[in-house]
């Protein structure tokens, strides 16, 4: 530090400068400016000109890109329509006015700071080691603000003060959990394909139509919904089936495969003829797994790449899934597909209940 | 008519005075006008994901005049033809409405989109700033929770906000968020059940993220970003070491003018940059994706970088589910989704929080620290941090690896076993490589600092060898020893970082000041040369 | 009762499937069903029997005036470029290449027009496309040899199959049944072990109504009774537009969602953002 930090200036001195008062001040926020230099110490030159002409365009530019955005942003074609007319640069325009306005004004007044205010290198005292006297003070003032309450020797308060306080906190906390919380009941364990006053649910399409076993061709799949009200919308978004036709000898081999997996084999198989249905929704996280590649007959989940072997009850194969896709009972009535059954297993990724 | 005196320019004097008549603010405003501030690249970082979050709040705003969470089935009526009389929700209609009915809604929705990528993105620079240069250190612990901290609530305000307009990808993604709840262990069911009101996706999701994303989030975030930024003012800025910086200085420049010009230009170029990535770049186009239906999903469904690693993460798991037989007839699910999304997310929230004390523990220093240090100075926690982000960068890429085995004809299965291996092999690598090179930069320092910087210039000596020249960095003592202690700080290894070099001359078409004169003669490093045989051999 | 007809392919117009949900319709189009099913079984069997007698050795001669002109034409491109793999009268031949008996015109015109066949290397996880060896008239005359030796599959004619497509329907049957594999975007994405389902953009309105309708290699077939003629000219009119549409929010990195915006926020984003913080801090 430099001598002049000891001497006390008096404020109203009328004989210091402005920055000799800006120095006492710094200094008395614990801030010495070690070095204080304009940046062009001789005023007027072409550098500084230069340097205010580039700010000067700087901020030129703010405003005429600034403007243009308006101008833009009003008479510019906005509307969508098909195709690439002027309308595709209605949103770059409006990014490159209102982006380049802001950049030329953040430049400009970068370029002012760092090529005409003066250059100044100023140290602060940190002031970082603890005030032990202080320390004390505060600590004496809050033992006494214990001692006032009188809690320590009060027993009896204290213990009141536990009962009364914890149940408060409970009711604070009580409608927050109470208005959330929902019992799960068998919502998991159930889809929309349980049938319903002993009649089978139907297997439909999105819009609702129903599925004849010839609507699938060989090798074809087909994404079909519970053919309940509002079957194919978000309002069952446990229900989606994927209804696959195999190929004869693809068919064959899941027929035989099907006695590997008890629930698939019961009741006379879950396969109708060469078709079979499993759940779309991926056993790993939910997503709909749906990549069917019908040669070698694996289903993708696109969402973490579990892969799931069609011919062999969908044993998942690859990826982080542990569970096949649960198989949806298939039969046909009156020459359209329905359900058997609800899924016989819970469908979709696991969770603690599942058993 | 009376003519009322008016001193113009007395004016502002005179109003202070008044203010500080009543608040007595002259001490304390003259106290942070003077606060000095240390003037370095990467001290700015922080300030990107401020400025980010402001840009968030602004655009935010506009957003919320439009948009509106109802999970209300309409038909679309639109100007956009191919969802012309489709079904979809009133958020993904609202949204849609935002893209094409809004006069520059759309821009504003990229704005805010690409304001929250560079959010997260600045985030996690700063934190590695942070971490390398060791100034998380005593007594800056807590304002590195906070930024840990920072760093999940931005995530989760991401994900909330990816959630909200309902379209494919935004389902996809809260399908599996359900799935990730269903896993927890005993309560997963009635977490998720809880949570979305009943079955998935139910009718109050949406509206619950959406009060979460514009106002609980931000609440919060807001509140912790006024206590990181008032625990930087109240224990003031690291500095480099460096001539005059001590740990109980600060060294730069005061906060007006100069930092706060710097600051608030900085804050309209960030603010540039994220209108300009939203008008130019076509970020999140929802209405590409179409509306969410649970049956439907698109191939490359990810998220948002910020929650990609743990996309990758689930996709590298290995099938592994535990299952627990607690009494006859009665199996419960550990389903292997548990680990990568509740587990790993917990512990890569707990290893930060903690980190400086258990380095402090490590290291036995309870000291308190306000120079930073370069990374090569403390090799073991430069490469911890380096094992760590190779970490970080192979789950992340996992979690594009669908779209890399695409885009690069690689199998998707060779990419998720090159993900599973690479996780366990590259971060050991990564350690090891980044320590030997640790250890490499401290002795080339050490060199320099005893041997001088290497000139270039070969010298045959009498007996037919042939040296380089060295220049030394200090004037020799009375021994002839130029030998400097290292101070933590860049150690020139250039002759142009002595000024060997003429400075080149400025201005683009014509001079602009007089050329500098070449450095004279005498101080081009030649002499020194003789004594710098052992030098020169030292080297292997 | 015609050869395409026989062969199963073309299914009832979709008013009729539509139209399900009445009474009347259905037990009419089912009854109708019924009875082409047999048809169809019995032409058949006639004709893989006939085909059969009719490719038995020594028996050539006497069949080839039954083929048409541009199936003759076919049958000699065939005989140079496609024998070699799947047999002399298309039987296959074991291990090198199917049977294209059943497999219709629609699949010829697909794999050869993509130029996936003459395959270089079939052995490759996936054929790819690549420049064609035939121009789409010698395509077509192939693929008439084919239909003409079995049947199958057969394109509706004429160039531009998405007149009369409703882009809208076509979104949306496009993301149920297509975009898992295709991507929202039509760009493409990966499968398991290297396959991959490949980008829409070269293919042409023709190539995509084959594609639907044939399922080569991995992709599921769309035929007639699942997916009508005319969904089919609505998804494709969707594709269609999708191409030719802009993307209004600026560059559109190739739509393929948050990969690219990730690579965009750190390479274009943190790297400007990066040399702005060394300006704004560097020596003036």
């Amino acid at each position: 530090m430099s001598t002049d930090t000891d001497v006390d200036y008096d404020v109203k001195d009328p004989t210091l400068s402005r920055f000799d008062l800006v120095k006492e001040g710094a200094r008395r926020d614990g801030v010495e400016i070690v070095h204080y230099a304009p940046r062009f110490p001789k005023p007027g030159t072409r550098a500084e000109r230069r340097v205010e002409r580039t700010i000067a365009l700087l901020f030129g530019l703010t405003g005429l890109l600034g403007l243009a955005f308006v101008v833009a942003y009003i008479w510019w074609p906005w509307e969508y329509q098909h195709g690439t007319g002027l309308d595709k640069f209605y949103n770059p325009v409006l990014g490159l006015t209102l982006g380049g306005s802001l950049a030329c004004l953040g430049a400009a007044i970068v370029v002012w700071a760092k090529k005409l205010l003066p250059e100044e290198v100023s140290i602060q005292d940190r002031h970082d080691a603890p005030d032990l006297d202080e320390r004390a003070l505060t600590g004496a003032t809050i033992m006494n603000m214990v001692d006032e309450t009188g809690i320590k020797r009060r027993p009896l308060l204290k213990g009141a003060l536990l009962v009364g306080a914890a149940p408060l906190g409970l009711a604070a906390a009580a409608p927050l959990v109470g208005g959330l919380i929902k019992k799960p009941g068998n919502i998991l364990f159930e889809t929309a394909w349980k049938p319903a006053n002993g009649n089978l649910i139907k297997v439909t399409r999105e819009d609702g139509s129903e599925v004849r076993p010839e609507d699938v061709s060989v090798g074809g799949q087909a994404t079909v919904f519970p053919g309940v009200p509002h079957g194919a919308t978000n309002q069952h978004a446990d229900s989606p089936v994927l209804l696959i036709h195999l190929r004869q000898k693809d068919a064959d081999a899941l027929r035989a495969n099907l006695k590997n997996v008890a629930v698939n084999s019961e009741d006379g198989g879950a396969m109708w003829g060469n078709y079979v249905a499993y759940s779309k929704i991926c056993t790993h996280a939910g997503c709909p797994a749906s990549l069917y590649e019908q040669q070698t007959n694996r289903l993708l989940c696109p969402c973490h790449q579990s892969q799931f072997q069609i011919t062999d009850n969908a044993r998942p194969v690859f990826g982080p899934a542990t569970r096949r896709l649960p198989m949806l009972p298939l039969t046909v009535e009156n020459g359209v597909f329905v359900a058997k059954s609800d899924f016989r297993v819970p469908i979709g990724p696991g969770f603690w209940e599942r058993p | 008519m009376k003519r009322r005196k008016i001193d113009i320019a007395a004016l502002p004097a005179k109003a202070g005075a008044e203010i500080d008549d009543r608040l007595q603010v002259s001490s304390p405003l003259r106290r942070l006008f003077n606060k000095v501030f240390p003037d370095h690249w990467s001290f700015l970082l922080g300030e990107i994901a401020l400025y980010s979050f402001v840009i968030l709040l602004l655009t935010g705003t506009f957003l919320t005049l439009w948009f509106d969470p109802s999970m209300q089935e309409v038909t679309y009526d639109g100007t956009y033809t191919p969802l012309k009389g489709i079904e979809m929700s009133r958020a993904y209609e609202s949204s849609l409405t935002l893209s094409f009915e809004v006069r520059g809604g759309l821009i504003m929705r990229q704005m805010h989109h690409w304001a929250a990528l560079l959010f997260m993105a600045a985030i996690v620079a700063h934190m590695l700033r942070v971490f390398f240069t060791g100034a998380f250190r005593k007594p800056r612990e807590l304002n590195w929770i906070i930024g840990v901290l920072l760093f999940w609530l931005g995530f989760v305000e991401g994900f909330a906000g990816y959630s909200l307009p309902d379209d494919a990808l935004s389902g996809t993604g809260l399908r599996i968020a359900h799935a990730i709840m269903l896993s927890i262990p005993v309560v997963g069911t009635w977490v998720a059940t809880s949570l979305f009101g009943g079955e998935f996706p139910g009718h109050e999701i949406l509206g619950r993220l959406y009060i979460a994303h514009v106002l609980l989030v931000p609440a919060i975030l807001l509140g912790l970003i006024a206590a990181h930024m008032g625990l930087l003012v109240k224990q003031k800025h690291t500095q480099w070491p460096g001539p005059g910086r001590t740990d109980h200085n600060v060294v730069g420049i005061r906060m007006f003018p100069g930092f706060a010009a710097k600051a608030g230009g900085f804050f309209m170029l960030v603010f540039g940059l994220v209108a300009l990535l939203g008008g130019l770049f076509q970020i999140n186009p929802v209405w590409l994706f179409g509306p969410y239906e649970a049956a439907v999903v698109s191939a490359a469904s990810q998220p948002d970088w910020y929650v990609m690693f743990l996309d990758g993460s689930t996709r590298l798991m290995p099938p592994w589910e535990a299952r627990f037989p607690l009494w006859p007839g009665h199996h419960y699910t550990l389903p292997p989704l548990f680990w990568p999304t509740v587990v790993l997310p917990g512990v890569l929230t707990m290893l930060p929080l903690f980190y400086p004390f258990i380095e402090a523990r490590f290291t036995k220093d309870k000291r308190a620290h306000h120079l930073l240090q370069r990374p090569r100075d403390v090799p073991t926690r430069t490469a911890l941090g380096a094992m760590a982000v190779s970490f970080y960068l192979v789950l992340l890429l996992s979690g594009a690896n669908d779209v890399i085995a695409y885009k690069f004809h690689i199998s998707l299965n060779a990419m998720t076993w090159a993900g599973r291996i690479g996780l366990l092999i590259v971060p050991p690598l990564a350690y090891w490589l980044t320590y030997r090179a640790c250890l490499g930069l401290q002795q080339h320092d050490r060199e320099v600092l005893a041997h001088g910087v290497e000139t270039g210039i070969i010298k045959r000596l009498p007996d037919g060898r042939f040296v380089e020249v060295h220049q030394p960095l200090a004037v020799p003592d009375a021994h002839g020893h130029t030998e400097l202690p290292y101070a933590g700080w860049v150690v020139p290894k250039k002759m142009n970082r002595l000024g060997a070099l003429v400075p080149t001359v400025k201005g683009f078409f014509f001079p602009i000041e007089e050329p500098a004169k070449p450095a004279p003669q005498e101080e081009r490093p030649v002499g020194a040369g003789t004594s710098r045989e052992e030098i020169t051999s030292s080297k292997k | 009762m015609s050869f395409d007809d026989s062969a199963g392919a073309a299914g009832p117009p979709r008013e009729v499937r539509r139209g399900r949900l009445l009474a009347g319709p259905v037990r009419k189009s089912r009854l109708r069903r019924r009875v082409f099913a047999g048809l169809r079984l019995a032409a058949a069997l006639a004709i893989v029997g006939g085909t059969y007698t009719a490719f038995a050795p020594g028996s050539q001669a006497q069949d080839t005036p039954k083929l048409s002109d541009a199936a003759q034409i076919g049958k000699r491109q065939y005989d140079q470029s496609c024998a070699t793999c799947h047999g002399p009268n298309a039987q296959g031949v074991e291990g090198r290449g199917p049977s294209l008996i059943g497999v219709g015109s629609a699949n010829v015109e697909f794999q050869v027009e993509t130029g996936r066949m003459p395959a270089a290397r079939p052995q490759q996880a996936q054929v790819e496309r690549k420049q064609p060896m035939f121009t789409t008239a010698q395509a077509q005359q192939i693929g008439a040899y084919i239909q003409e030796l079995g049947g199958g599959p057969q394109l509706p004619s004429g160039e531009n199959l998405r007149a009369g497509g409703d882009v809208a329907e076509g979104g949306r049957l496009f993301r149920v049944n297509c975009a898992s594999c295709h991507a929202f975007s039509a760009n493409g994405g990966a499968l398991s072990s290297g396959k991959f389902a490949p980008s829409l953009e070269p293919s042409t309105d023709r190539q995509i109504y084959a594609a639907m309708l044939s399922g080569p290699q991995n992709m599921p077939v769309f035929g007639d009774n699942q997916l009508t003629p005319q969904e089919k000219r609505d998804i494709i009119a969707y594709i269609q537009y999708q191409k030719h549409d802009k993307d209004p929010g600026g560059f559109g990195l190739a739509r393929y969602g948050p990969v690219p915006e990730a690579l965009v926020i750190f390479l274009v984003g943190m790297v400007s953002i990066m040399f702005v913080t060394i300006w704004i801090a560097g020596k003036s």
